[in-house]
């Protein structure tokens, strides 16, 4: 086998040593590279999904060799997956397609030419310039990213908002978890989860619905599914979901009801513990009020029950189709009631709906009516899909809608307070909330918008019902400055795209799922002149106040001037953030400094208001005194949990009347397929890194459309046979994979290829949810057909053409 | 019989001995030693080998040559252009179809079945193909040799997961009694060997032992 006998003995030696002292050896393509192979080992957070899993980058000459997860965090335990392991793959000069130079040409028509950075930004400031003497403030915009450090995110929305004067700061986690903010803020007053994946080892129920945990989140699987092992039969799960995925594997009950029809099937859980009488009447009469409407009119508990009335689990069985039978839903409520401690877990399928808020509020009612949160084990969680959508854009202001530390943008004294923090004229910035997304790119269609800067992220690909809103970013006068890693979709339509620095290439902070803010500072140079996003911000907003002649402008940026970009720029960017505007806030992250992130090996959960309490890793979970230091400050009276979060002034959970609506688009004669989209292991989002480490591409080369065998059979369409599914928006033609997976009258496409014809947001509809307005990427409309038998594809990733 | 006799010539002038020519084509299943890297068993002079496969419903590699007539229809067929036939240099083997899954595995379209005129590939469904086992190297696979790793690519992509390819506590399984041998799992396995294995491999069922009675 090509391996002596003192190779093997030498080997064998290596693995148990390092099985003793706990490390795992990470592998390269080539050949195992042992822990001690690297010079150095340095500790951050992984770039890609929302988990927040702690790992070290092995670097040896400067080079990017090896990663590997660390044991003591107590995000992953050490555990990583796949993607988490390969990623050094793309850094520094790893990987010969990153971009190292500014490109710049005058027409989208043209090819790219290689600038000078001081070329670049003085382009880019003139162009921003340009946009806003002539159109005005609200013609320029910011499409941000919940992949940006929270640091970057953080300057370029007070550059916007402070300098510019303008609210357009949005970013791509309104397509993510918008309907879950909208769902915690409605529901307990205050964004994000109550508890954090402490939960996962003490909870003896899981709801997991509306997520594919095991592909999405498998280092968090990883956790659920031992739980579940090591008590087969304490602790039960349930899974609910239009689709047999990889999650319902472990599950005891799958709830498999018809897309859409999830509003019902959570109200008839209602209904079962209403008639039941498994709620928990002590904390719903110490904690709970019940609302509905839009006036948020409170209403009593008997209004309440007559509302639920509609909602028997025989009609709900026979509204949520699939396999749901009333048994079904009685058995889910009473293991979801009864459990010592039941943990909800759902992503994109509930907040990715028309009614994606609803949903969410939906779930949070099962849970304050069972009394199951606050305690071990119980908790409402909604797991993040990126790695710092909750850290840097939730928190630190990077929506139209909200300034930094979950201050809204149209409540003037919050607003004016920033002001002030910021050292900046009263007024300057508008009360008026910016664009959402959708309106966003739907104004630059109209050209309503001049000039926009999007920063690491891919809305040509990501936006749903894209060919709409490329049309827009393909008009010649509006201006498109991209700043990115790799070639995308998006940067194919730019007019400038600046080279980026990779995560471990610049320093700054990850906030994950569970409130947890993490360091990753610097080990390795960034390839050719590629730049930290903050000295781009800094040089261009210095730029745009000469331009303008604007001192404020100026004045943004000017705690920072002369800092050196790669540790003591961000660092003094977060200084401010946390020092100045997180005090006296719900996330208070004053004890969060750069110091006390490096010393631990994960990161610090919010509130944590004091550098002692940070020490000791921070709040484990929200609003229980004696565990949440703001609990105690905030404490009105006796009760062991104070429901302190700033937008509920009564200080209680608020349960909502939601009735069942379905989706915008219902499936017809014309069109009688639903269509649901969603993500495979092996890949992540729009696969612009994951495509380009060579393993994971050769595991997953190309997206599929996933058809249940009985369709399959009636359409006749084989294995591997092309199928095209078309929507009233767009066409994709894809090879068919017929699998026991989606529900019949449904098919699913993974949205990760950037081949044009296998690009399925070209299909999806842009609908969006009336509050969060977040759009239903998840449900539409789509008929298909087989167009040819078995096709050879090849796996297709967008190149720079220079 | 034309062909036949070309093969034999070619078999000469390669040096192969008359006797273990005539061993070979006389039907019974004669197997033959251990090849010199200590892989498992192989028919003498077989191409056929780890990852390297004969297309689905194959007769027994014994008498495949013997009743292959090397018409290409398989090879021709295959929309992946996973089946390639054998050059002139296989002695009598050349012609005869193979599948390099490590390259392109087999996504069992079954096309090839249904074009094959002489029921060397017997028209089967894809669930009785066996063109070999998946095994999985527990020293190489990366879930198994170590302690903190999570990667199950050969189960995301078995066409017959959760019975062909099961999970046990997050590892791997192979389950012998579905694997059809398609080598989808060994195109997706991140990890290759120096030996230019991957961690999980598929063997050729016949070859795995000599039968002795």
């Amino acid at each position: 086998m090509g391996l002596s006998r003192r190779e093997f003995i030498k080997r064998t030696a290596a693995l148990t040593a390092a099985s003793y002292v706990g490390m795992n050896l990470p592998f390269t393509n080539e050949k195992t590279v042992h822990a001690a192979d690297a010079d150095s080992w340095h500790k951050g957070t992984c770039r890609l999904c929302g988990s927040g899993c702690r790992l070290e980058l092995g670097v040896k000459n400067g080079r990017a060799v090896a990663l590997r997860g660390i044991p003591e965090s107590r995000t992953n335990k050490g555990y990583l997956c796949m993607k988490g392991m390969l990623f050094y793959k793309l850094m520094g000069n790893n990987h010969p397609e990153r971009l190292k130079k500014p490109l710049y040409r005058a027409r989208k028509d043209q090819p790219f030419k290689e600038i000078s950075w001081d070329e670049a930004l003085d382009i880019a400031a003139k162009e921003f310039a340009k946009a806003v003497k002539k159109y005005g403030n609200d013609s320029v915009a910011y499409y941000g990213s919940g992949q940006a450090l929270t640091e970057e995110t953080y300057i370029f929305q007070k550059v916007m908002r402070g300098g510019l004067q303008t609210n357009n700061v949005e970013g791509n986690p309104r397509l993510c978890m918008a309907s879950a903010v909208g769902g915690y803020i409605t529901s307990f007053g205050a964004d994000e989860p109550i508890g954090s994946y402490t939960n996962f080892e003490r909870a003896s129920c899981f709801f997991i619905i509306g997520s594919n945990t095991a592909e999405a989140h498998p280092v968090l699987f990883r956790r659920i599914m031992r739980r579940k092992l090591d008590n087969r039969d304490r602790v039960k799960v349930i899974n609910a979901d239009p689709r047999v995925s990889p999650t319902s594997r472990i599950a005891d009950l799958h709830l498999q009801f018809e897309p859409g029809t999830d509003l019902a099937l959570l109200n008839a859980m209602a209904y079962v513990i209403l008639e039941d009488k498994l709620y928990d009447e002590d904390f719903i009469n110490n904690y709970a009020v019940f609302r509905m409407g839009k006036e948020k009119k409170q209403v009593d508990f008997k209004k309440y029950k007559e509302f639920i009335k509609d909602y028997t689990p025989e009609k709900a069985a026979r509204t949520c189709g699939g396999n749901i039978t009333p048994e079904k839903i009685r058995k889910a409520a009473h293991w979801f009631a009864k459990s010592e401690g039941t943990m909800s877990l759902w992503t994109m399928g509930i907040n990715q709906r028309k009614r994606g808020v609803w949903a969410n509020n939906l779930i949070h009612n099962l849970h304050i009516l069972t009394g199951q949160l606050c305690k071990p084990g119980a908790d409402s969680f909604s797991l993040t899909g990126q790695p710092n959508a909750c850290g840097g854009v939730r928190e630190g202001g990077g929506l139209c809608h909200i300034l930094p530390a979950h201050r809204l943008v149209k409540k003037d004294k919050l607003r004016h307070e920033v002001e002030r923090l910021w050292g900046i004229p009263e007024g300057r910035i508008p009360p008026k909330p910016g664009y959402h997304t959708v309106a966003m790119f739907e104004a630059v269609n109209q050209g309503k918008i001049k000039a926009i800067w999007i920063n690491c992220t891919s809305p040509a690909q990501s936006l749903p019902n894209c060919d709409k809103y490329r049309k827009g970013m393909k008009r010649e006068d509006v201006f498109m400055v991209v700043t990115d890693i790799f070639p995308t979709k998006t940067t194919e339509l730019a007019n400038l795209i600046l080279p980026t620095a990779f995560i471990f290439e610049k320093t700054g902070v990850y906030g994950c799922t569970e409130r947890r803010s993490q360091l990753t500072a610097k080990a390795v140079d960034a390839p050719g002149e590629a730049k930290p996003e903050v000295w781009m911000v800094r040089e261009w907003a210095l730029r745009l106040a000469k331009e303008l002649k604007d001192p404020v402008i100026k004045k943004c940026v000017e705690p920072f001037l002369g800092k050196e970009p790669d540790y003591e720029l961000p660092k003094a960017i977060w200084d401010e953030y946390t020092q100045k505007l997180t005090k006296g806030r719900d996330n208070d992250l004053r004890g969060a400094t750069y110091e006390v992130l490096e010393k631990l090996p994960d990161g610090v959960q919010w509130p944590a208001p004091t550098k002692e309490w940070a020490l000791k890793g921070g709040t484990d979970i929200k609003f229980v005194r004696g565990l949440d230091p703001l609990a105690d400050k905030h404490a009105k009276n006796e009760l062991p949990f104070q429901f302190y979060g700033p937008a509920h002034p009564d200080r209680k959970l608020w349960i909502w009347l939601r009735p069942q609506k379905g989706p915008e688009e219902m499936p017809d004669s014309q069109y009688p397929f639903y269509l649901s989209t969603g993500r495979i292991i092996d890949h992540w989002h729009t696969s612009s890194m994951t495509g380009r480490i060579k393993e994971l591409m050769r595991a997953n080369p190309y997206a599929y459309v996933e058809i249940n065998p009985k369709d399959a059979e009636k359409l006749g369409i084989k294995p591997g046979d092309m199928v095209e599914v078309v929507s009233r928006r767009g066409r994709n033609v894809l090879p068919a994979k017929v699998y026991v997976g989606p529900c019949e009258g449904m098919v699913f496409v993974y949205w990760h290829d950037q081949d044009e014809d296998r690009m399925i947001n070209r299909v999806t509809k842009d609908a969006f949810d009336p509050g969060s307005k977040e759009p239903e990427f998840k449900i539409c409309a789509c008929r298909i057909k087989k167009v040819s038998g078995p096709k050879p594809l090849t796996p297709f990733l967008v190149q720079l053409k220079a | 019989m034309k062909s036949r006799k070309k093969s034999i010539e070619k078999n000469r002038s390669k040096n192969n001995s008359r006797r273990s020519f005539l061993k070979l084509s006389a039907a019974a299943a004669v197997l033959v030693g251990i090849s010199e890297k200590g892989q498992a068993f192989t028919i003498k002079g077989s191409p056929v080998k780890t990852n390297v496969l004969r297309p689905p419903g194959a007769v027994p590699e014994e008498i495949f040559p013997s009743k292959c007539i090397r018409c290409g229809r398989c090879v021709e067929v295959c929309p992946y252009k996973a089946i390639r036939p054998l050059d002139i240099r296989s002695g009598i083997y050349a012609g005869t179809p193979l599948i390099f899954v490590k390259e392109v595995p087999c996504y069992l379209c079954m096309k090839c079945v249904e074009v094959c005129p002489t029921g060397t590939l017997r028209p089967i469904s894809q669930e009785e193909t066996r063109m070999g086992l998946a095994v999985i190297d527990k020293h190489a696979c990366i879930t198994w040799n170590q302690e903190l790793a999570l990667c199950r690519t050969c189960y995301n992509v078995c066409p017959f997961k959760e019975k062909a390819i099961k999970l046990n506590e997050l590892r791997p399984v192979v389950i012998d009694e579905y694997c059809t041998g398609c080598g989808l799992c060994v195109h997706g396995c991140q990890i290759t060997q120096q030996n230019g294995k991957k961690a999980i491999n598929i063997e050729p069922i016949y070859a795995y032992r000599p039968v002795k009675w």
